[in-house]
């Protein structure tokens, strides 16, 4: 009785240890920048939509298609509820910031129900995340188009209970080859692909620099993965913890003649999970490889999915793909734990 | 063995069997000490893993190489040069990098992957764990490796999906530019100055690279100045 409820608390407590973060853009996880603009009092309501339209005329503020023109006053017991946008300070040429009214509208426009203009400061851009957006609405009201994922993503509340404990066995299997490679001398970092559609391990790898100084263990998995597909280069015999399994082992998807089921190409679909964050030649080879999605224990230095590029959010490159962070990551950071101390202490010197 | 011409042709020959065998069309040589000791053609297709990149072809030679003499892989690689038609991709640059390798000298830019300025400037990146930054020199015989891209693209490729380059006609450095200007002003200071060096020893190379650009350009002013 006692070591099966030990054992049950011991793997939900696991599960529970770590949270998948999403690594999104630049643009996504950037703080929220300001712009300067004119504000200026409706003082008489039924002046608002003659107002807002004239003035979306004279100053469309192309740029700024997220804002809202019209805010309801802040202050409670304002003389005036509502305030409207004028232009950008920008848009005022060579104006100082203490202007009246007059010197922003031309002569022929009507300003009835306009107060005096004050500057305020509005987002720059359109917010991408909800956190963003609540940093951005406080300054001013706008548009929001909520990507849902992301919003659920960012609490860490994207995998269910059942997706988590895969995820948590599968970076197991890497961590296990990690020590593998370890103990054979090489650094301690394991990786595993996955397809994902039918939940089954299409290879498994760890770092081999001690033959050849790029057989990192992404490398060695990404031509693990073609050897599954009756190609790849090298052979990893030497060493056991690396090995792959064919998809196609199913008799019934290898038929000989007629239309082949399914031909996996590269790791297009799949899903790789790595102990640690993938330096630039690796996280290149993944782009190049057409990788689904990857997940990773624990950053690095000169790592390429977050730390130093974010190459599966790159605009220019033609092949994207999501990327989380966090899964083990004590277990992660604990395989490079004393190397990398011992790593930072010599570059400070 | 000489770094010579027939080398940097023989580069472009790499290239076309590529071309001939539906690979994309790049070719490279490592030259160490004037002795080619790595080259390869892009072998996407053929192993079924999309980093067989010429450049990761060549350096399995190089590894052999050093396997075979005993010689110690970073030593070598110190004093390696690698010659390309196309410039590496980022994930090449960084492999490039890890190795150490010191110069990289390539025809036309990759404006799809490369990591040598187009898409990221890997090669000169502050990134302390990512092995050594390295020199670059582009626009050598740029429009053959543009040329055979073209054919490439144009021609049908059986294998649908292939990634490597697309090239824009303007690949010429300032590099490239001050020695045509030179050639035409005074041709004798341009094959002394850039053509003998891949003549000479690999280091006397490399010490020629860090100093021809200014150095033509000072001539190349000096000689505007001289016929005025
Ligand atoms: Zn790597
Ligand atoms: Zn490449």
């Amino acid at each position: 009785m006692e070591p099966q409820r030990k054992r049950r608390k011991g793997s939900a407590c696991d599960t529970d240890s770590w949270v998948a973060y999403p690594v999104l853009s630049d643009e996504q996880s950037q703080d929220v920048e300001l712009i300067e603009a004119f504000a200026a009092p409706i003082v008489d309501k039924k002046e608002t939509s003659r107002l807002v339209r004239e003035l979306n005329g004279l100053y469309p503020m192309i740029t700024l298609q997220h804002i809202k023109r019209v805010r309801a006053c802040k202050e409670e017991g304002s003389p005036h509820p509502l305030e409207v946008l004028v232009c950008l300070v920008s848009d005022a040429h060579g104006q100082e910031k203490m202007v009246s009214i007059d010197s922003l509208l031309p002569s022929d426009f009507r300003r009835d129900g306009l107060g005096e203009p004050f500057v305020v400061k509005v987002p720059a851009r359109p917010p991408l995340t909800r956190p963003q957006f609540e940093i951005a609405s406080k300054h001013w009201p706008l548009a929001f188009h909520e990507d849902k994922q992301v919003t659920v993503a960012l609490k860490g509340e994207l995998f269910s209970p059942l997706q988590k404990a895969k995820m948590h066995m599968y970076m197991t299997t890497a961590l296990t080859a990690a020590k593998a490679g370890r103990e054979g001398g090489m650094e301690a970092v394991g990786a595993v692909a996955v397809d994902p559609a039918m939940d089954r391990i299409i290879a498994v790898s760890h770092d081999c620099r001690g033959k050849h100084p790029l057989h990192h263990a992404v490398m060695v998995c990404i031509d693990l993965v073609a050897r599954s597909q009756g190609g790849g280069c090298y052979s990893y015999d030497q060493y056991p913890a690396c090995h792959f399994s064919s998809p196609s082992s199913n008799p019934f998807e290898n038929t000989s003649e007629g239309e082949p089921a399914f031909q996996p190409y590269i790791c297009t679909g799949y899903d790789l999970y790595v102990t640690r964050e993938p330096c630039v030649m690796c996280a290149m080879a993944l782009v190049h490889s057409r990788i689904g999605r990857v997940f990773y224990g624990t950053t690095s230095a000169d790592g390429a999915l977050g730390t130093k590029y974010k190459l599966h959010t790159q605009k220019d490159l033609n092949h994207r793909f999501e990327v989380y962070r966090g899964l083990l990551s004590k277990q992660c950071e604990d395989l490079n734990g004393l190397e990398d101390h011992f790593e930072k202490e010599h570059l400070k010197e | 063995m000489n770094c010579s011409f027939t080398d940097l042709e023989e580069n472009t020959l790499i290239a076309k069997d590529a071309l001939s065998n539906g690979e994309v069309p790049v070719g490279c040589l490592l030259v160490h000490q004037n002795q080619v000791i790595g080259r390869g053609r892009n072998q996407v297709n053929q192993s079924k893993n999309a980093t067989r990149h010429a450049e990761m072809v060549a350096v399995d030679q190089l590894l052999d190489w050093c396997r075979h003499r005993n010689r110690d892989v970073r030593a070598v690689c110190e004093r390696t040069a690698l010659y390309v038609t196309v410039e590496p991709c980022v994930m090449c640059t960084a492999a490039l990098r890890l190795l150490h390798v010191p110069v990289v000298v390539f025809g036309c830019r990759n404006e799809r992957f490369g990591g040598c300025g187009s898409v990221l400037d890997v090669a000169s990146a502050d990134l302390p764990r990512t092995g050594t930054k390295f020199k670059v020199c582009e626009g050598h015989r740029s429009d053959e490796a543009i040329q055979m891209l073209k054919t490439f693209y144009k021609q049908e490729n059986p294998n649908g999906d292939q990634t490597h380059t697309h090239t824009h006609t303007h690949t010429h450095t300032h590099c490239v530019h001050i020695c045509v200007l030179c050639t035409f002003l005074f041709p004798h200071l341009f094959i002394s100055l850039f053509l003998l060096p891949f003549f000479l020893h690999f280091d006397s190379f490399s010490l020629f690279f860090n100093r021809v650009p200014s150095f033509l350009c000072l001539s190349s002013f000096f000689l505007l100045f001289s016929f005025l």
